[in-house]
């Protein structure tokens, strides 16, 4: 009873205010911005940040400067891989979900053994391996078509599937139920805690370290992977660095949710706040005529801020 | 008159009582040793005098003016030099800028290198010779032996050219030649007319360099004494004060006569070498001696946590080779550490997290399911006595002791074979520290081997069944029986390695 209290603490309590509140802006700024198409639409625009989010959120909480950067990398790669492999038949649709699973899971992989075995920064290691995927992008564009989504797969994303919401969000629900259980039930989960927390004291209680941290990165690959497939089938086809756009938001829905940068606190719950909350602001935006770059700087300008109010308690390289 | 005339000093840090009622007088010539056992009170009262701690009661005359030390600089300003035991060079700086650094020649704003370079050569010079292979002037601090940078400290206390000078046991990491060319500087200072603090836990060196000793025990000044009048069973006396009658302490010695549980020989690795001993089922064994001489090192590298070169270990004779706390945990082996803070709690999570590591691992566990893991922690940690309202509550909102008590109730869901216990009370309250001793008894009683070090000697003496004493990283005398007295264990522990 006391954990399920603490979970709806602070953060999430903050983020679904901030929703609330934005809702009513947005519908003042533009008359419709709340309708309940609309809302479905943020909903499911809300639910692909969060499944970035949530392997974000799991290589965070692992600890030791945990981030991976390199997340808009993998979801441009997996939605061109899906697109080349479906082709706009729903036969391909399982060959693509295993295929940018794996691709997903192998870039996960080698930045997590970049990052325990070689001992290279997450910060660095990822931006290293996005740097890496960006220059293969663009190879892979010069060469072969960027492909279609499967019918199958736009009706799973955009059109309604269960009580009037489309599969997505039934996915992004599921994925949630499945890291609170895997987070608090597991223990797997309480090892991720413990090495976000301490490190050496884990160690010195048999957690595998090294292990569940390179688990965590795959596992963050394997997220942004599922949501460059669901992107594909949200636009239709794959278009030059589609992922871009999520490096940056997948980290502060986690901040914004609750999770500590420093690692060890914190849980998906809050991250889900924290996407739909950000989504609803990029909407408001969009409305009122700021393009891209300025979402850019708004947003650069929120995690500094979130920094300040959430990471005043315990420096992050603590 | 004394040029140092320190009476009555008291300093207390909350509850703890670190110096009750510190003496000194000290003459301009000599060289007066401080000598005390583990927490008796030296080194306060050296930062006392070096202006870093500010006592709580008590005079302090220099020259026979009182003085009071607002700081380290003022302490300077007096001309009073002190060499730390915990070495405050950095690092990254060479050795003639650390030389130099209480006190930069400078040139308008900018360093003065050549000044800085020349009176840095002056100190080097003295120790010409013995400095050892990559010592030179320009080389930074951190690619330096642990000897080369105490003579650095050694230097940089040298360039104060202070007139009281404090040496907070400076020879620790230096070898027989370095301490003789220390040794003789030192007795140049002294027909100088310094007077010199020297703090050692070797007899020899007492001996050879002192002329006046005074001993602390349990933070008060015992007595001085002129060297040349005493000698060193006079001085363990001392610091051992009144002993309690044996029969109290060897209450415990069962004579544990169970197979062996743990047996090493021939082991070496960083810090200890060629360390051979047996643990039967049933017994404590008590590591004892001054601090840092191998005692955790062992405990650590025997769990998998430090750097084993060489030797066997079995575990109830089957051979077993530690390289990892994940595999020493499968083999059965369990260890506490006293720095709960880095190897023990993991902060801010709930108690129950904090008890079940240990359980997942040695069960393979998959799943934690709070209620059946609460069934299975409550057992351990009463056993303990722990005080707590909820297992869901965070460790942090525990006492130090209690902290305590829940990082070794992990260790009892599934009983090890062996127990190391690295001095398991470090920093917690005494209620706490008898309820973890009455455990441990229980478990050996029940056949558990344990393996304890203690830097407290009363906990040591009155837990341990037999006791070895370490000694520059090799076991020096065994204890056993009557045997297990504080004079032995003083004289074992401070006579030269």
């Amino acid at each position: 009873m006391t954990r399920l209290v603490d979970t709806l603490k602070t953060p999430i309590i903050v983020a679904l205010a901030l929703i609330f509140l934005l809702l009513i802006v947005g519908e003042m700024l533009s008359p419709g911005f709340a309708s309940p198409t609309q809302i479905m639409r943020l909903l499911i625009v809300a639910a692909l940040l969060g499944i970035v989010a949530a392997g974000q959120n799991l290589v965070i909480l692992g600890g030791r400067e945990g981030i991976d950067l390199s997340v808009g990398g993998v979801v441009s790669l997996s939605a061109i891989i899906a697109g080349n492999l479906m082709n706009g038949q729903d036969a391909g649709i399982p060959l693509a979900i295993l295929g940018c699973v794996a691709t997903g899971a192998l870039i996960g992989l080698i930045n997590g053994v970049g990052v325990t075995l070689m001992r290279i920064p997450p910060l660095v290691m990822t931006l290293g391996m996005l740097g890496v995927l960006q220059g293969l992008l663009v190879v892979i564009r010069q060469g072969i078509p960027s492909g279609r989504a499967a019918p199958g797969l736009s009706q799973f994303v955009t059109q309604p599937f269960l009580l009037g919401l489309p599969g997505i969000i039934w996915l992004w629900v599921l994925i949630g139920l499945f890291l609170a259980f895997l987070l608090s039930r597991t223990v797997y989960g309480h090892r991720i805690y413990a090495i976000g927390s301490n490190e050496q004291a884990a160690r010195m209680a048999g957690v595998p370290v090294a292990a569940i941290r390179i688990s965590l990165f795959a596992l963050s690959g394997v997220f942004a992977a599922i949501a460059g497939i669901c992107l594909i089938g949200y636009s239709g086809s794959s278009f030059a660095n589609v992922g871009e756009q999520y490096m940056l938001p997948s980290i502060i829905a986690v901040v914004f949710g609750g999770t500590s940068l420093a690692g060890g606190k914190g849980g998906y719950t809050g991250t889900m706040a924290g996407a739909m909350m950000l989504t609803v602001l990029q909407g408001i935006l969009t409305t009122v005529n700021i393009d891209e770059s300025g979402r850019q700087m708004i947003f650069g300008a929120t995690l500094l801020l979130l920094m300040l109010f959430y990471g005043r308690g315990k420096a992050m390289r603590a | 008159m004394a040029k140092l005339k320190i009476s009555g000093v008291s300093k207390a840090y909350g509850a703890t009582v670190a110096l009750s009622r510190g003496d000194l007088e000290l003459q301009a010539g000599e060289v007066h040793v401080l000598i005390g056992s583990n927490g008796s009170g030296k080194s306060t009262l050296c930062k006392i005098v070096a202006g870093s701690v500010r006592p709580d009661k008590g005079e302090v005359l220099l020259d026979g003016k009182p003085v009071t030390m607002s700081g380290p600089r003022a302490s300077k300003a007096l001309g009073i030099g002190i060499f730390y035991q915990e070495l405050s060079l950095a690092a990254r700086r060479t050795v003639e800028e650390n030389i130099c650094l209480p006190d930069l020649p400078m040139k308008g704003p900018f360093v003065d290198r050549k000044t800085l370079s020349e009176r840095a050569a002056r100190y080097i010079a003295l120790f010409d010779g013995v400095t050892g292979e990559g010592f030179s002037p320009d080389a930074t601090v951190d690619i330096l032996r642990a000897d080369q940078r105490q003579l650095v400290e050694i230097m940089k206390t040298l360039a104060s050219e202070a007139s009281i000078l404090i040496f907070d046991e400076p020879t620790s990491a230096l070898d027989r030649a370095q301490v003789d060319r220390f040794f003789q500087i030192l007795t140049r200072l002294k027909q100088e007319g310094r007077a010199i603090v020297f703090i050692s836990h070797r007899m020899d060196e007492i001996f050879s360099i002192g002329d006046q000793v005074t001993v602390l025990r349990d933070g008060a000044t015992i007595g001085t004494s002129r060297i040349a009048d005493t000698n060193a069973q006079e001085i363990v006396r001392m610091m051992v004060g009144e002993e309690p009658a044996i029969a109290a302490q060897a209450q415990t010695s069962s004579a544990a006569s169970g197979p062996v549980a743990l047996r090493l020989a021939n082991l070496s690795g960083a810090g200890f070498s060629d360390i051979g001993f047996e643990v039967r089922q049933g017994e404590i064994l008590g590591l004892g001696g001054l601090h840092g001489q191998g005692q955790s090192s062992v405990l650590r590298a025997l769990f998998g946590a430090g750097a084993v070169t060489s030797g066997d270990v079995s575990l109830e004779g089957a051979s077993y080779r530690p390289h990892d706390p994940r595999a020493a945990i499968r083999a059965g082996l369990a260890y506490v550490s006293g720095d709960r803070g880095r190897d023990g709690v993991i902060q801010g999570r709930p108690i129950l997290e904090n008890v079940t590591p240990i359980h997942f691992l040695r069960n393979r566990l998959r799943l934690a399911s709070p209620a059946s893991l609460k069934r299975k922690a409550t057992p351990a940690v009463e056993a303990l006595k722990t005080k707590f309202a909820s297992f869901a509550h965070p460790i942090g909102s525990l006492s130090g002791g209690n902290q305590q008590k829940i990082v070794i109730a992990r260790w009892l869901i599934d009983r090890p074979k062996v127990l190391l216990l690295d001095d398991p009370t470090k920093g917690i309250d005494l209620s706490a520290k008898a309820d973890l001793f009455a455990l441990v008894r229980t478990l050996a009683a029940e056949g558990m081997a344990i393996v304890l070090y203690s830097s407290e000697d009363a906990e040591l003496l009155s837990n341990s069944d037999r006791i070895l004493v370490f000694n520059g990283g090799r076991i020096t005398r065994e204890l056993t029986g009557a045997e297990r007295t504080r004079f032995n264990l003083y004289e074992a522990a401070y006579e030269a390695a």
